[in-house]
C-alpha cells in the first residue's frame, strides 16, 4: 500500500556546499539518500514529494560537516499481509515463482500455487493447468495475496499466494507473443 | 514335583511385578496358594531338587510354548491355572531378557538356570520370599486347599488391595515408608562378583534352616559390587546368617538408615507408555534401529505388534522354500521396502490369506510372516522395543503414511509429543487441541503448569481459559508466519510458513528459498532472520576459503559440521562437502583482477557475466582469488546466490568503463588498458600476464621485447655456463649474448637458457646506470601510473579522479604505453626498468617546468582533496560512483585542467610532478605486486595443469615463455610430453613439508629451499644459499622439481 507521509531525517552536509545553492544541495542529496531505500516500519521510500522543513543547521566539532534535520514529505510504499498486489513474475523455479511489485519481491511457493498448475521445466520454465489455459513464467503478471512479509534492513521480503478466488494471471506478454 | 518349585519362584515375581498389574491380583493369589502347597514339598525334597528344577525353568524360559503345550497336557489343572502359568512363566520371559549378560553365566557353565531364574530371582525378590517362607511349612500340613486359599487370600488381602493399589494415595504411600519399627537394612561386604551367589546362599540357608535364621531377606543388587543387604531386626541376626558362608564377609556390617532403605530398593520406573500408534523402535535383531509403530498391544504377555518396513530378501526367501542355498548367513541386512504381493507370487511363494482371529482384519502370511498393505506384522516382546526418545524422520513416517492412514497423522504424530522438551509451550503461543473432546479448538497459551497448559480459546461460550494436558496440545501456525526452527535436523533455520499440513510446516527458507519440512512443535515464531548456524571455528558463511589442496571456494553454507564450498572453479558449479579441518585458511587478501575489457575489479564492484554457463548474470563481487570472480546474484538461488566466474568473462558495470564513455573521450579504453597495465603485460618473461590474452601481451612485447630483455639482468639457468649471472647485452633471435658478471667475457647462450627473474633482493639503486639516458621516455609512462593506483585503492573516490585526470594522463602516456611495463619489472629487478627509474633525478630533463606549472600541480592537489572530502561520507561517494554518474562533473575541479595536457608532450614528460624519486613507486610497487593474482610462475617447479574437460594432470614448468603462456613436461603421460598452456590453467602444487621448494615472490623469488615446516598459512622454509630459516606465505612457495 502506499502512503503519503511525512518523515525526518538528519542530514549531513560538506561544507563546501555551502553557498547560495545550499539548500539545492541539501534536496538532492536527500533525494539520493531516501529514495529506493527501505525501512521496516514505513517501507520503501518511493519519491520526495516535498521539503517541508529544514532545521538549523549544527556543525559537528572535527569534520566541518553541519547536521540539518530535514522534514520531508514522500510516498512510500509498504506491502501488508493480506495485500493483493499485482507484480510481475521474474523467475520461475520448481519450488514456485518470485515475482516483484516495485521495489518488493514477493515469492509465491509452488504450495501457493492451485494445485492444478504443474511446473513445467525447460527453456521457458513456467507453471501451466493441465488444459494449458493458463501459463506462468517470467514477464507473466499475477495478482497475487501476501500472506507474510520479512523485513530486512534493506528489503522487504514477501510470501505471496495466488490459491484464491481472483487471483493468479492478468495479463500474459510472453503467452501473446 | 520339581515343577512345582518353579511356580513358587513364579508367584514371587508376581508378587513383585503386582505393582504395574493389580488386574491380575486374583490370579496370584491363587497361583500363590497353588504354589504354596507345592512349594512346601519341594522344600521337603530340599537341595536334591535344586538341578532338576532348573532345567525346568529352561524349559519355562526359552520354550515358552512348549510348556503351554505341558500344561495342556496336565489335565489336573484348570484352564484358570493354565492361565496362571503363563501369567508367571512371561517374568521369566521378561528377567530372561534383562539378564542375558550377567557374569554369572559362565560360572554356571551349561546350566543357565541360575540366570534366568534363580540369580536372578533373589536380588530384588529374596526378600519377600524369606520372610512368607516361614508360612508355607504350616500350609503343607493342611490338607484342605480351599482353606489354604482362604488363608492366604486372608493373609494378603490387605497388602494386595492397599499397597499395591495403583490408586493409592501420596499420604498412603508414605505410610509404607519404613520406620523405626520395621526390621532393618544391613549392609554386608561380600567376594566382587559374588553378590548373586551370596543370596542364593543365603536362600538356601533358610530353606535348610529355616527356624534358625531370623534374617527376613537378602537383596543383591546389579549395580552395587562387594554388598549384598539383609533385612533384619539385629545386627547379630545378619551374623548369624552368615555364619558359615563363603564370599561373605560378616565381619563388617553397616546398618542401612531409614531414610535410604527405599534407595536401595527403588527401581528406575519404566514408565512403559505403549499404546496403538505409538512410534517405537526395534532394539535388536535385523531390524535394529527401525522405525516400527504399535499396532497392538498385548499388555498380559507383554508382547506388542509392531508394523515394519520389511527387510526381507524375497529371492532369499524364495531359495530357502525350495530348499535350495539354504545356510549361508547374509552378510548384509535386506534394505527396508514394502512387500508386493505379486513380485512375492511370482517366486512361487506360498502366499495365504488369513483372518487375524482378534481383531478380523485380513493378513498375508508368508513363511509364517505376517504382512498386511505391505508392511511386516511383527510379534515383539516389550523387552526388545525402544519407547522412550523417539525422533521420527520425515523420511520414515512418510513411508508409514499410507492413504488409509488418512487423518491418522495428527494422532500418529501427536505420540511424538511424549517426547518433547520441557517449557516448550510458552505463554501467547498459538495452540491447536488435536485430542480429546476439545480436538481442533484453537486458542492462546495462558499459563503453564507441568503438564497442564491453560489456553484461552479463540471460541466465544467457552470458559476464558481452558485447562489442557500439554500432549493434547500442538502449536499452530498460519501460513504466512515467520518462524524459527528450535530443534531436529534443521535447527537454527528461519523461514516463512508457506503451508501447513497437519502437524507438519512447509517453510520457505530465508536464505535458501527451499522448502523445509518441519514439525509444528519443532518451531517457533521468530521475526529474527537466520540461516542457522553461520560459522564453525574460525570460518564464517560466505568467506573465502583455500582448502587442502590448494584449490579455494566461498562457504555458502554451514552444516552441523561441515561447510558447503563453492569451489572457485569458473566453468561449471563445483560444490564440494568440507570438513572444517580440510579448510587450510581464510583468504582476506584484497585483491584485484581485470575484466574482460582490462578494467580493474575489485571487490564490491558490479560486473556483469558476459560468458559461460551464468552469461547474463550480474552482480556485485564479492571476492577475488587468482583471476576468479565470486559474484553475488541476488535472483541466484543456488548457492547462496554466489556465482563464480573469470574475471575475463566479466565485464565491470557503470565502472571506469563507463565513466570513460560519458567523458566522451575514447581514451578510456586505453586508459584503462594502461591503468591494468601493471597486471597484464609481463614484466619479463618471468612474469607472463595472468589473464590477458597472449596475444596481447605479445604485442607490447613485440615492439619493446628487446629492449626489456637486453641489460637485464639474466641468470643462466642451462648450459655450460649454467648458475652464471650476467647482463643481456645482446638478442640475436633464440640467442641472448650475456656479459658475464663473474668473468670479463660475453657469451651467447639460448634465449631458453637464461631466466631472467634474477632476485629482487637487488638493491634498486644499483642498476640506474645500465639504461642511462637511453630509456628516458620510459619514466613519464610509468609516472602516471601513480595516481591511477589510487583510484583503485579507493573505488568510492575513484570517479572523480580519473574523469579530471585522465585526458591529459592519456596523451602523456599514448607513446610510451608499451613502456609501463616496466614500472612493474623494478620489482622484479628488471634492470630495464631501473634504469628508468634515476630519470627522476637526471638532471638533463626539465624536472622544473612541470614543477612550475601550476596546472598539474593544482589538479594533483585537488584530486585527493575532493576525494578525501568523499570519503568523509563514504556512502555517498559509492552511491555516486555505482549510480549516479553526474557528479562527476560538477564537482571535478580538475575539468577545466584539460588544455594544459600540452605540458605533457612527451618531450617532456621527466617531469611529471608527482614522481619525487624512487619513493613513490617504493610504496606503490608492492601494493602492484601483492596485489596482482598470486606469485607468477616460475621454472621447475611442479603444477597442476587443469584444462576445461580434462582432469588435472600434474606436470613440471619447464619454461615460461614471454607471452605468457609455459611449456610443461606431464609426469602423468610419462616423460615425454611437453605441453604449453595458459597460465590460467596452472595450479602450483602446494609443497608438503620437507619437500624442496621454490620460492615465488618476494624478495627471495626464485631461490630454492626446504620446506621445513607448516604452521598455518605460513611455510618454514631453509633457504638453500644462505641457510637461513625463513617463514614464509605458503602461497609463495612451490614445489620444487628435483
Amino acid at each position: 500500500m502506499f502512503f503519503h507521509i511525512v518523515l525526518e531525517r538528519n542530514m549531513q552536509l560538506h561544507p563546501r556546499h555551502f553557498g547560495p545553492h545550499l539548500r539545492d544541495k541539501l534536496v538532492a542529496k536527500l533525494m539520493k539518500d531516501v529514495e529506493g531505500t527501505c525501512s521496516g516500519r514505513h517501507g520503501f521510500v518511493v519519491a520526495i514529494t516535498g521539503v517541508d522543513n529544514i532545521g538549523k543547521g549544527l556543525i559537528r566539532d572535527g569534520t566541518g560537516f553541519v547536521t540539518f534535520p530535514v522534514k520531508y514529505q514522500c510516498v512510500v510504499f509498504r506491502p501488508f499481509k493480506g495485500e493483493i498486489l499485482e507484480a510481475v513474475v521474474t523467475m520461475v523455479n520448481k519450488m514456485g515463482f518470485f515475482a516483484e511489485a516495485g521495489p518488493v519481491q514477493i515469492f509465491v511457493s509452488n504450495h501457493l500455487i492451485p494445485d492444478d498448475m504443474e511446473f513445467q521445466a525447460g527453456d521457458v520454465p513456467n507453471y501451466t493447468t493441465s488444459d494449458g489455459s493458463v501459463k506462468i513464467q517470467k514477464e507473466s503478471e499475477v495478482r497475487l495475496k501476501i500472506i507474510g512479509t520479512r523485513v530486512d534492513a534493506t528489503e522487504i521480503f514477501c510470501i505471496g499466494t495466488i490459491k484464491d478466488d481472483f487471483l493468479g494471471v492478468i495479463n500474459d506478454p510472453g503467452a501473446s507473443s | 514335583m520339581p515343577r512345582r518349585r518353579d511356580d513358587d519362584d513364579d508367584d514371587v515375581e508376581e508378587e513383585e511385578l503386582e505393582e504395574e498389574e493389580d488386574d491380575e491380583e486374583e490370579d496370584y493369589l491363587e497361583d500363590e496358594d497353588d504354589g504354596g502347597g507345592r512349594g512346601g514339598r519341594g522344600g521337603g525334597g530340599g537341595g536334591g531338587g535344586k538341578k532338576r528344577r532348573r532345567s525346568q525353568f529352561i524349559d519355562d524360559v526359552a520354550e515358552e510354548d512348549d510348556e503351554e503345550d505341558e500344561e495342556e497336557d496336565d489335565v489336573g489343572r484348570g484352564s484358570r491355572h493354565k492361565q496362571k502359568r503363563r501369567s508367571g512363566s512371561q517374568y521369566f520371559d521378561l528377567e530372561a531378557v534383562v539378564d542375558t549378560d550377567d557374569d554369572e553365566e559362565e560360572e554356571e557353565g551349561e546350566d543357565d538356570f541360575i540366570v534366568d531364574g534363580g540369580a536372578d530371582l533373589p536380588d530384588e525378590v529374596d526378600g519377600r520370599r524369606m520372610h512368607r517362607r516361614p508360612l508355607l511349612p504350616r500350609e503343607d500340613e493342611q490338607e484342605d486347599v480351599e482353606a489354604l486359599e482362604r488363608s492366604i487370600q486372608a493373609r494378603y488381602a490387605r497388602s494386595s488391595h492397599s499397597e499395591y493399589d495403583e490408586e493409592t494415595t501420596d499420604v498412603e504411600q508414605q505410610a509404607l515408608l519404613p520406620s523405626v519399627r520395621d526390621p532393618k537394612l544391613w549392609m554386608v561386604k561380600c567376594a566382587m562378583g559374588h553378590e548373586r551367589e551370596v543370596a542364593v546362599c543365603l536362600m538356601q540357608k533358610y530353606v535348610d534352616k529355616v527356624s534358625e535364621l531370623q534374617i527376613r531377606s537378602a537383596i543383591a543388587l546389579d549395580h552395587l559390587k562387594g554388598y549384598v543387604y539383609i533385612e533384619a531386626d539385629k545386627e547379630a541376626h545378619v551374623k548369624e546368617a552368615c555364619k558359615g558362608l563363603r564370599n561373605i564377609y560378616s565381619a563388617k556390617v553397616t546398618l542401612v538408615p531409614i531414610k535410604e532403605m527405599t534407595d536401595v530398593l527403588s527401581v528406575e520406573k519404566k514408565a512403559i507408555d505403549i499404546s496403538r500408534d505409538t512410534w517405537v523402535r526395534m532394539k535388536i535383531g535385523m531390524y535394529k534401529g527401525d522405525l516400527a509403530k504399535v499396532v497392538d498391544v498385548d499388555d498380559v504377555r507383554q508382547k506388542v505388534m509392531v508394523k515394519l518396513v520389511p527387510r526381507i530378501d524375497l529371492q532369499a526367501l524364495a531359495n530357502k522354500l525350495e530348499g535350495r542355498e539354504v545356510g549361508k548367513k547374509k552378510a548384509f541386512v535386506p534394505p527396508p521396502r514394502f512387500l508386493n504381493i505379486e513380485e512375492v507370487r511370482e517366486l512361487h511363494i506360498r502366499v495365504e490369506r488369513r483372518k487375524d482371529p482378534n481383531t478380523g482384519d485380513y493378513h498375508e502370511n508368508i513363511a509364517g510372516m505376517m504382512f498386511k498393505d505391505g508392511f511386516l506384522l511383527k510379534n515383539v516382546s516389550m523387552k526388545s522395543i525402544i519407547t522412550t526418545n523417539i525422533q521420527p524422520t520425515f523420511d520414515e513416517l512418510e513411508k508409514f503414511r499410507k492413504p488409509e492412514d488418512g487423518d491418522g497423522d495428527m494422532a500418529s504424530l501427536s505420540t511424538l509429543f511424549t517426547n518433547r522438551k520441557k517449557g516448550h509451550f510458552m505463554k501467547g503461543d498459538a495452540v491447536i487441541v488435536v485430542r480429546g473432546d476439545l480436538k481442533n479448538l484453537m486458542g492462546w497459551v495462558e499459563k503453564v503448569e507441568e503438564e497442564i497448559v491453560h489456553i484461552r480459546p479463540n471460541m466465544k461460550g467457552l470458559p476464558r481459559t481452558l485447562a489442557v494436558n500439554e500432549k493434547d496440545l500442538c502449536k499452530y501456525f498460519k501460513p504466512g508466519d515467520h518462524v524459527k526452527v528450535v530443534t531436529g535436523a534443521q535447527e537454527g533455520a528461519t523461514g516463512m510458513v508457506v503451508k501447513v499440513d497437519g502437524h507438519v510446516l512447509i517453510l520457505v527458507s530465508d536464505t535458501t528459498k527451499e522448502d523445509i519440512r518441519v514439525f509444528a512443535d519443532n518451531v517457533v515464531e521468530s521475526s529474527e532472520v537466520t540461516t542457522g548456524i553461520t560459522r564453525i571455528g574460525d570460518y564464517e558463511l560466505h568467506d573465502l576459503v583455500l582448502l587442502d589442496n590448494m584449490s579455494f571456494g566461498v562457504i555458502i553454507r554451514v552444516e552441523s559440521e561441515a561447510f558447503q564450498v563453492l569451489k572457485g572453479v569458473p566453468d561449471r558449479p563445483e560444490v564440494a562437502l568440507v570438513k572444517l579441518r580440510e579448510i587450510k585458511s581464510k583468504i582476506e587478501r584484497k585483491t584485484n583482477a581485470q575484466d574482460r575489457s582490462r578494467n580493474v575489479v575489485s571487490v564490491k564492484d558490479v560486473v556483469r557475466i558476459m560468458e559461460g554457463p551464468c552469461k547474463g548474470k550480474q552482480g556485485p563481487v564479492e571476492h577475488i582469488f587468482r583471476g576468479v570472480l565470486f559474484i553475488i546474484d541476488r535472483h541466484h538461488l543456488e548457492h547462496a546466490g554466489y556465482i563464480c566466474a573469470k574475471a575475463q568473462s566479466c565485464v565491470v558495470v557503470g565502472g571506469s568503463r563507463a565513466n570513460g564513455d560519458r567523458n566522451g573521450n575514447s581514451l578510456s579504453s586505453r586508459f584503462s588498458s594502461l591503468r591494468a597495465s601493471p597486471f597484464r603485460v609481463p614484466p619479463s618473461p618471468g612474469r607472463p600476464p595472468r589473464g590477458g590474452p597472449p596475444s596481447s601481451g605479445g604485442r607490447h612485447r613485440g615492439g619493446r621485447g628487446h629492449d626489456s630483455l637486453i641489460g637485464s639482468d639474466v641468470k643462466i639457468r642451462l648450459g655450460p655456463y649454467k648458475g652464471y649471472r650476467g647482463r643481456v647485452v645482446d638478442i640475436n633471435g633464440q640467442n641472448v649474448r650475456v656479459e658475464l658478471q663473474s668473468q670479463m667475457k660475453v657469451v651467447t647462450v639460448n634465449r631458453d637458457q637464461v631466466s631472467d627473474n634474477v632476485q629482487v633482493s637487488a638493491p634498486f639503486r644499483d642498476t640506474p646506470r645500465y639504461g642511462l639516458g637511453s630509456e628516458t621516455p620510459m619514466h613519464p609512462s610509468r609516472t602516471p601510473l601513480h595516481p591511477i593506483m589510487t583510484p583503485m585503492r579507493d573505488p568510492g573516490a575513484t570517479p572523480i579522479h580519473d574523469g579530471m585526470r585522465t585526458p591529459m594522463r592519456d596523451r602523456a602516456w599514448n607513446p610510451y604505453v608499451p613502456m609501463s611495463p616496466p614500472r612493474d619489472n623494478w620489482e622484479d629487478g628488471n634492470p630495464a626498468s631501473w634504469g628508468t627509474s634515476p630519470q627522476y633525478q637526471q638532471p638533463g630533463t626539465p624536472p622544473a617546468r612541470p614543477y612550475e606549472a601550476p596546472t598539474p600541480g593544482s589538479g594533483w592537489a585537488n584530486t585527493p582533496g575532493g576525494s578525501y572530502s568523499e570519503a568523509g561520507t563514504p556512502r555517498e561517494s559509492s552511491g555516486a560512483y555505482a549510480s549516479a554518474p553526474s557528479p562527476y562533473l560538477p564537482s571535478t575541479p580538475g575539468q577545466p585542467m584539460t588544455p594544459s595536457s600540452t605540458s605533457y608532450l612527451p618531450g617532456t614528460p621527466g617531469g611529471q610532478p608527482m614522481t619525487p624519486g624512487g619513493g613513490g613507486l617504493d610504496i606503490m610497487s608492492p601494493t602492484i605486486g601483492g596485489d596482482s593474482d598470486g606469485p607468477w610462475l616460475m621454472t621447475d617447479i611442479w603444477v597442476n595443469v587443469r584444462r576445461p574437460g580434462e582432469d588435472s594432470t600434474v606436470g613440471i614448468v619447464r619454461d615460461v615463455l614471454p607471452d605468457g603462456t609455459c611449456k610443461i613436461s606431464l609426469e602423468s603421460t610419462g616423460n615425454g610430453e611437453t605441453i604449453t598452456t595458459v597460465i590460467n590453467e596452472i595450479e602450483i602444487v602446494a609443497p608438503r613439508k620437507s619437500d624442496k621448494i621454490k620460492i615465488m615472490s618476494g624478495p627471495q623469488r626464485g631461490a630454492t629451499g626446504k620446506l621445513i615446516g607448516i604452521d598455518g598459512t605460513d611455510g618454514i622454509v631453509k633457504v638453500d644459499d644462505t641457510l637461513d630459516v625463513k617463514i614464509l606465505d605458503m602461497d609463495i612457495l612451490a614445489k620444487l622439481a628435483q
